[in-house]
């Protein structure tokens, strides 16, 4: 081997090294869920007052923080408990504004190991992920590869959030949160999609699975929320977020519900800061307008259920967006 | 330990140093250290499996060259046979046979509770053990001298790049490459760098991707039909072979870079012309294997005249045990069966066809007849897939029914063109269909290094950044390795 090829070697390795820097840093700065996420984190850390709910879930989430006064919605897109408890533990050791109550997205696709396995945005998680105690609880190696990517390759396999973040500065532009909550679907809406049931179940494959529906890991970290809850003394409310009826009939050809929110409620009954399960899940199932589409409320969607969350939270709404909120069906 | 996991990433750059770091007579021991370690990660109790395998045939060689009468050479044969076959046998097929035995004497009425052996599969067993086994017949036959260094035909068997899912190679292709340690260059570095990339490409960006599809429609195929079930089933051919290929390229590339030439194992399958056509490219080293060890072994010369009833009855019972040798399980069995009828149906309809376009005076131009014998070459392999993809008898059943059933066809195309990872997965394997097309007819490897650097190192390093983007991010195990 001659030293020209040594050095050329070693340069085009050198070349990589510097790509890779550039559209891992580019990727970070580019990408739409970094930004939302950030800004989330901003909000959290300069909110003032009181804060009585703190909202945690994913997309699902859509608590309307105008509505439901003093509260702040954490959810973010396909965050899992996993991650949730990481943030949580974050939160209420790190940053001096402490919630009183817990809210917690419990749907059905909230337990199952699709979405314990989902770990995207790692170039933002890293910051409060634990990968290697998960890696060691999860029993999975693999989990640090999320770390490698979160570290050093955030773009790596993710081509979507490319595709997604150029949408969104083409279609959405703005980007309007207050206190975490996220009023932009509007552009959809799932009374419109001609093959409603199909396209349900396509989703609800995509988020749950035969396997089980109690993922083990999702189940630890599921307590784990619960234990810092209840050693910060934090009152934890469980809901149910509506959904689609087709959504709702394709989930529960997969997952066994009952038997599902049977188990958490057995887990969650152990602590005694646990206040009970809302659930919302059928207050639309005969308006598919209030979608946007299977799994998630619109922006009226959103405003007409957190209206009747705040109703039977006992509290008095913040500001009214719809006259139609007593008008909806549904028993939760 | 997985080719696309980040261990294996830190694994054989560290082999690599540390092989051409340390003086030459010491390479062979810590390849052969390395090639354990990589074995045991699986399963620590795995190394004692391949351990006996290569003791047993490295004694059973020698005994062999060692012995005068050819009784005792078959004797010493049938040892190595007998560990190896009983071994694999053990491991794989105990459960399948006590299976079959319990449902045949439940056909006869006779009642009673065979029992069900709890065994893990040791990974790639089918591999190591098949090139071990070559070796002992290679030296029964004479082909080849026994192997004097032990660690040398142990290092044979386990060498790392090949252990799990082969190529097998036979023993006069990589035993001797053993016995030069090779010196570094950077030549042969970057060749064998270029193959593992073109071999990640055909996994993470077009096996992945097409299995996340095929994965959904086979394990739902109650609920799937017609174009959906057709569609899965045409793309687990490509997802099966841009997966093992892809395995293979990359097996042949970390071997390349330590300086090690494997066999070639695919020839560009998917453009067979004829089923013999395709099994002379598809999975080489075993079929070669195959034809070496089991079909010429069998009789076919009766009353000192070759019986073609025998050739034929040997032909089923090579590819019924090549459609075994995949796994323990019917699906396997008729795969191989129906493989085995397909070409003895091609081989006896040779001539009647060949008569039937001279009488009608049809003569088809060499791409309509490539064309056509291409078409229905993968039309039947893709039929008999359906038994290899299918986890059992009664599943290839439904999705062959289900295939025909075009009541739903609006919804079908409104998944599949909805399906924005189906899609951009057949995008992906045209490219690699048409580059593939273009390497052999123009070596696009030695067009690219005749390019200026700049064009050069741009192409190299797209393409790697292009695969990180666009990997599948669902991981999946590469499919042989259950073999």
């Amino acid at each position: 081997m001659t030293r020209k090829m040594i050095i050329r070697f070693l340069l085009f390795l050198a070349l990589l090294v510097i790509v890779n820097f550039i559209l891992d840093r580019a990727f970070k700065a580019f990408s739409v869920h970094n930004i939302i996420n950030e800004t989330m984190d901003r909000q959290y850390v300069d909110y003032r007052g009181t804060m009585k709910y703190l909202t945690i879930g994913n997309s699902h989430n859509c608590i309307n923080t105008h509505i439901l006064g003093n509260s702040f919605n954490y959810g973010s897109p396909s965050e899992n408990f996993i991650q949730s408890y990481y943030k949580l533990k974050h939160i209420l050791e790190e940053i001096p504004q402490k919630p009183q109550n817990l809210i917690l997205q419990a749907d059905i696709s909230s337990f199952g190991p699709k979405i314990a396995n989902r770990f995207e945005y790692n170039s933002y998680w890293i910051r409060y992920i634990d990968y290697f105690e998960l890696a060691r609880i999860k029993e999975d190696r693999d989990v640090l590869t999320r770390w490698l990517e979160g570290r050093f390759i955030s773009y790596a396999g993710n081509y979507k959030d490319i595709q997604l973040s150029i949408f969104y500065r083409i279609k959405v532009k703005t980007l309007e949160i207050y206190n975490g909550y996220r009023p932009h679907r509007d552009y959809r809406n799932f009374a419109n999609e001609p093959n409603r049931q199909i396209v349900a179940w396509n989703k609800a494959k995509l988020l749950l699975s035969h396997e089980t529906f109690l993922d083990p890991s999702i189940a630890v970290y599921f307590e784990k929320i619960l234990q810092l809850c209840q050693e910060k003394q934090i009152s934890v409310i469980m809901v149910r977020i509506p959904m689609s009826k087709e959504f709702y009939e394709e989930e529960s050809k997969i997952v066994p519900v009952d038997e599902l929110y049977g188990a958490v409620e057995e887990i969650a009954c152990r602590y005694p800061v646990y206040e009970g399960m809302m659930d919302y899940h059928d207050l639309f199932f005969d308006h598919p307008e209030y979608f946007f589409d299977p799994d998630h409320l619109n922006i009226k969607g959103a405003d007409l259920f957190t209206q009747r969350l705040v109703k039977d939270l006992g509290e008095v709404p913040s500001a009214v967006f719809s006259e139609e909120a007593g008008e909806t069906s549904g028993n939760p | 330990m997985l080719f696309n996991s980040i261990e294996y990433l830190v694994f054989l750059p560290a082999v690599v140093a540390i092989y051409f770091i340390i003086p030459v007579k010491w390479r062979w021991l810590f390849l052969l250290f390395a090639s354990y370690f990589f074995y045991m990660c699986n399963r620590i109790e795995y190394g004692i499996l391949i351990l006996f395998t290569t003791m047993v045939d490295y004694f059973v060689a020698l005994q062999i060259e060692r012995s005068s009468s050819h009784r005792k050479k078959k004797a010493y044969l049938v040892i190595s046979l007998v560990a190896n076959l009983g071994m694999l046998a053990g491991f794989k097929y105990l459960n399948f046979f006590s299976e079959s035995i319990g449902l045949l004497l439940h056909s006869f009425n006779i009642q009673g509770n065979l029992p069900v052996f709890s065994i893990l599969l040791p990974v790639g067993i089918s591999f190591f053990i098949f090139k071990s086994l070559s070796y002992t017949i290679d030296v029964y036959r004479g082909i080849r001298a026994p192997e004097k260094h032990f660690g040398h035909y142990a290092l044979y068997v386990s060498f790392f790049p090949q252990l799990i899912a082969g190529p097998i190679d036979r023993s006069s292709g990589l035993l001797p490459q053993l016995h030069h340690p090779r010196e570094f260059s950077a030549s042969v570095l970057i060749s064998g760098l270029k193959l593992m990339l073109w071999g990640f490409f055909k996994k993470v960006i077009i096996a992945d991707r097409l299995g996340l599809y095929v994965d959904e429609i086979y394990a739902h195929p109650e609920t799937y039909t017609g174009l959906s079930v057709i569609l899965a089933t045409v793309l687990f051919a490509f997802q099966l072979y841009g997966d093992f290929s892809g395995y293979t390229d990359i097996a042949r590339g970390s071997a390349r870079i330590l300086g090690y030439d494997l066999m070639i194992n695919f020839k560009r399958p998917m453009v067979a012309k004829s089923l013999r056509d395709f099994w002379n490219r598809w999975h080489i080293s075993l079929t070669t294997w195959f034809r070496d060890y089991v079909l010429y072994s069998l009789p076919y010369i009766k009353n000192k005249k070759v019986s073609f009833t025998w050739l034929y009855a040997n032909l089923i019972i090579t590819y019924l045990l090549m459609g075994l040798w995949h796994g323990a399980s019917w699906n396997f069995v008729i795969f191989g069966f129906l493989n085995g009828v397909f070409l003895i149906a091609e081989t006896i309809s040779e001539k009647p066809r060949r008569r039937f376009l001279d009488v009608t005076g049809i003569s088809p131009s060499r791409f309509l007849k490539n064309l056509t014998g291409n078409i229905i070459t993968l039309s039947l392999i893709i039929f008999t897939l359906i038994f290899f993809r299918a986890d059992n008898l009664k599943e290839s059943r439904l999705i062959i029914s289900n295939s025909f059933n075009f009541s739903n066809l609006h919804l079908s195309v409104f998944q599949i063109l909805r399906d924005n990872e189906l899609l951009f997965g057949i995008l992906a394997l045209v490219v690699m269909l048409v580059a593939e097309h273009l390497h052999e007819k123009h070596d696009l490897v030695r067009i690219i290094a005749s390019r200026h650097i700049i064009i050069r190192w741009s192409i190299y390093a797209g393409f790697i950044f292009f695969i990180l983007i666009f990997w599948a991010q669902q991981k999946q195990e590469f499919i042989y390795f259950q073999f």
